[in-house]
């Protein structure tokens, strides 16, 4: 069908911009079921979103940081049991107010709907200071190797106002790769990619000032404000 | 086995939840997608979040490829710019459209694996833009890449809404016809 007059009643223009995104959700959902019945419906579909996705062709690829894959790996494939409640556990805060107790138990049993916060790992085989020559920032951080992530926790400082802090990883001459924004809570546990785990036995931490949610570029674009070296416990 | 195929195959293998293939997939395919969430979103962090969700929804949704009978990488992409568009909608209004923003991100040469599989077909789609109306096909473009809506391009062009449709549903029919050609 076509009809110069009435673009909107051709189904190659509908197919094209439910490919695009434009349609309202009502008649997104109503294409969405036509799709479902229609093999030559999807066959136009198939074609924009073929022809649409060569558009992305001139963007250039660009490497996105380990701890994209070990977030999704951890969102995917997590331990029935995060160690997280087992450090709670050991922590010895089974003894304490039953309230706490309580709290734990629910969130044993509704993982992610009540979280307690992370837990410093029991036995860290690294650990760094990371501090500013005055101590105006301390950040201790301890590598959890069960887990593979980045226990860190904030003792003193903070972030200048309306600006974040972002830990870096720094190997040998290497550049700095990014472990991540330090979130406003004073303990965090970061993810650590598998290409970085190597590198963090004898490299140094660094935190620098960045824009809210972290550096644009990927290097660290602020002032370095602390910096401390991984060492074996 | 061309690049293809083996990226078919690997989402085969991710559909029966098969996780060394999916580790496989990522080490392919992440940078390209990175790139077209990047270039969505501009913001290095919410690029970083929204390519977690995009690979979390690959894996769940692998066993449902086939449906819509797009190529492997297409479909990739298709997931990866609808998610992105998504997260910038959701953005509140601040900085819509800002040309100047967009002209921040670089463009650079596309790596040489997309290259070669879509030498033919990028040049198809560039000579059929450039038969648009000015301003039209830079309309489509920042529609797929910018997940600008009807609202946005009315007020970019300056047109009541409805007219912004019509121009922008004629420019998409001349564009399959001459996509189809």
């Amino acid at each position: 069908m076509s009809d110069q007059d009435h673009p909107e009643r051709d189904d190659r223009v509908l197919a094209g911009e439910y490919a695009l995104g434009l349609l309202p959700a009502e008649e997104a959902a109503a294409f969405e079921a036509r799709l479902r019945e229609e093999p030559d419906l999807r066959a136009l579909y198939a074609a924009w979103a073929e022809d649409l996705a060569g558009m992305t062709d001139g963007i250039a690829p660009v490497t996105p940081p380990d701890s994209v894959l070990a977030g999704i790996e951890s969102r995917l494939f997590k331990p029935a049991r995060p160690p997280r409640y087992r450090g709670l556990w050991l922590a010895g805060l089974a003894g304490a107010a039953a309230a706490v107790a309580a709290v734990v138990l629910v969130a044993m049993l509704l993982p992610g709907v009540l979280d307690p916060g992370p837990a410093a790992p029991e036995d860290p085989p690294l650990v760094a200071d990371v501090a500013a020559e005055d101590r105006s920032l301390v950040v201790r951080a301890a590598y959890d190797g069960t887990d593979h992530t980045l226990f860190v926790e904030r003792e003193a400082g903070a972030a200048p106002p309306g600006r974040a802090l972002e830990l870096w990883l720094i190997a040998g001459d290497g550049a700095p790769v990014s472990l991540g924004v330090l979130p406003e809570q004073r303990q965090a546990k970061l993810p650590v990619g598998p290409q970085m785990r190597e590198d963090l036995a004898g490299g140094v931490l660094a935190i620098s000032e960045e824009p809210p949610g972290g550096s644009p570029t990927g290097a660290p674009t602020g002032e370095v404000l602390a910096t401390g070296q991984i060492t074996n416990t | 086995m061309d690049a293809q195929d083996d990226i078919e195959d690997l989402i085969a293998r991710v559909a029966i939840a098969d996780r060394a293939a999916f580790r496989l997939l990522y080490a392919r395919t992440s940078a390209k997608l990175f790139g077209v969430v990047l270039r969505v979103l501009d913001d290095r962090a919410e690029a970083e979040d929204a390519l977690q969700d995009i690979y979390v929804k690959i894996w769940a949704n692998a066993d449902r490829y086939r449906v819509n009978g797009l190529s492997p990488m297409t479909w990739l992409i298709t997931i990866a710019r609808n998610h992105a568009v998504d997260c910038r909608r959701r953005r509140p209004a601040r900085e819509a459209g800002d040309p100047e923003e967009a002209a921040a991100v670089p463009d650079g040469a596309p790596g040489p694996e997309f290259e070669a599989m879509r030498g033919a077909d990028r040049a198809r789609l560039a000579a059929c833009f450039g038969e648009l109306e000015p301003g039209h096909a830079e309309a489509v473009r920042r529609v797929y890449l910018e997940g600008e809506t009807y609202a946005d391009l009315a007020a970019r062009f300056d047109v009541p809404l409805n007219t912004m449709r019509t121009w922008l549903r004629r420019s998409l029919l001349r564009l399959r016809e001459c996509l189809s050609r």
